[in-house]
């Protein structure tokens, strides 16, 4: 058995409100959106609830090689950390994140532009294929797709397994309650998709809003 | 969304949360700034994004052979591309 993964903890001073279990993005999108994450954590923090934001194994600080997991193990691991939590327990995840939290029990979700896996899989393709060109390497997605579907395919700089590709694929975010679903803008969280930056950026107002959002929703299922 | 303005606008609004350009930068984008090999943070990654980010916010698809080097040279080719598969 590999060691339990490390979990980002912020906990607020007395008995936690409830606890908020963060799901990030994936892969390149978790970097890009962690910092303004962990400002969202704090905010909850500050507002009586703890926040729990966990590696899934293969990532981060994780000693899973990635290549040994798929998205049904993140969903499984999910859930386990879900289940070790002690009272109310909602989660808010982001991105491809939402793509992994149904599993888990839970007191209610909150969902920030969820996203589908096929998506995913064809921007981290469309990478792979664009740095290829550059060095000369002929490939497509559809070379790729089918290259996968024998050995792990790195792609951006993670080496995914043929699992993993084929889940991703096919993957969509399922129906989970209570849940509240919202984007980005007007309607939603005033901020800018810092997931798909090139270069990771930060964004205290849209984590605070983030924060707010989550509190609200939470107060409206009637959980604290 | 068929509009030529329209698609001007969404294509700067999109460069500029990809690339983190800050309004500024991507109203003063002329037909002939230089994106790939010219802006740093245009690496291939970026370039993945913007067409995924291309594909949902203008409702278009682009094909694996539609894409070459010369759509990223400047900004006016990725504009006249994107209009024709707009239209299209």
């Amino acid at each position: 058995m590999p060691p339990p993964e490390h979990r980002l903890n912020i906990t607020p001073a007395g008995i936690p409100r409830a606890t908020i279990l963060i799901v990030p993005p994936l892969f390149d999108e978790a970097n890009r959106l962690r910092r303004t994450l962990a400002l969202a954590m704090r905010a909850l923090a500050a507002d009586g609830f703890a926040a729990v934001l966990p590696d899934l194994p293969g990532q981060n600080e994780s000693l899973v090689a990635l290549d040994a997991v798929d998205l049904e193990q993140w969903q499984d691991a999910l859930a386990t950390v879900a289940a070790g939590i002690d009272g109310p327990v909602v989660i808010a995840s982001v991105r491809g994140g939402t793509l992994l939290d149904h599993r888990a029990n839970a007191a209610a979700w909150w969902r920030l532009a969820p996203v589908g896996g096929a998506s995913l899989l064809r921007t981290m393709m469309r990478a792979r294929v664009t740095a290829d060109r550059q060095a000369g390497i002929e490939s497509s997605l559809d070379s790729l797709q089918e290259a996968a579907k024998t050995a792990p395919l790195l792609l951006a700089g993670n080496l995914l397994s043929a699992a993993m590709v084929a889940q991703l694929g096919s993957a969509d975010a399922r129906p989970v309650a209570p849940l509240r679903s919202i984007g980005l803008g007007a309607d939603g969280i005033a901020g800018t998709p810092l997931w798909l930056r090139a270069e990771p950026g930060e964004d205290a107002a849209m984590a605070s809003a983030i924060a707010a959002d989550i509190s609200a929703w939470i107060q409206t299922c009637g959980i604290s | 969304m068929t509009d030529s303005t329209t698609v001007d606008a969404t294509l700067r609004a999109l460069l500029a949360d990809v690339l983190g350009l800050g309004e500024e930068r991507a109203a003063a984008l002329t037909v002939d700034s230089g994106l790939f090999g010219e802006l740093p943070e245009f690496d291939s990654m970026a370039v993945a994004t913007v067409l995924t980010e291309m594909e949902d916010r203008l409702g278009i698809l682009i094909d694996d052979d539609e894409i070459d080097g010369e759509i990223f040279e400047t900004y006016g080719n990725l504009l006249a591309f994107s209009q024709r598969k707009v239209a299209d």
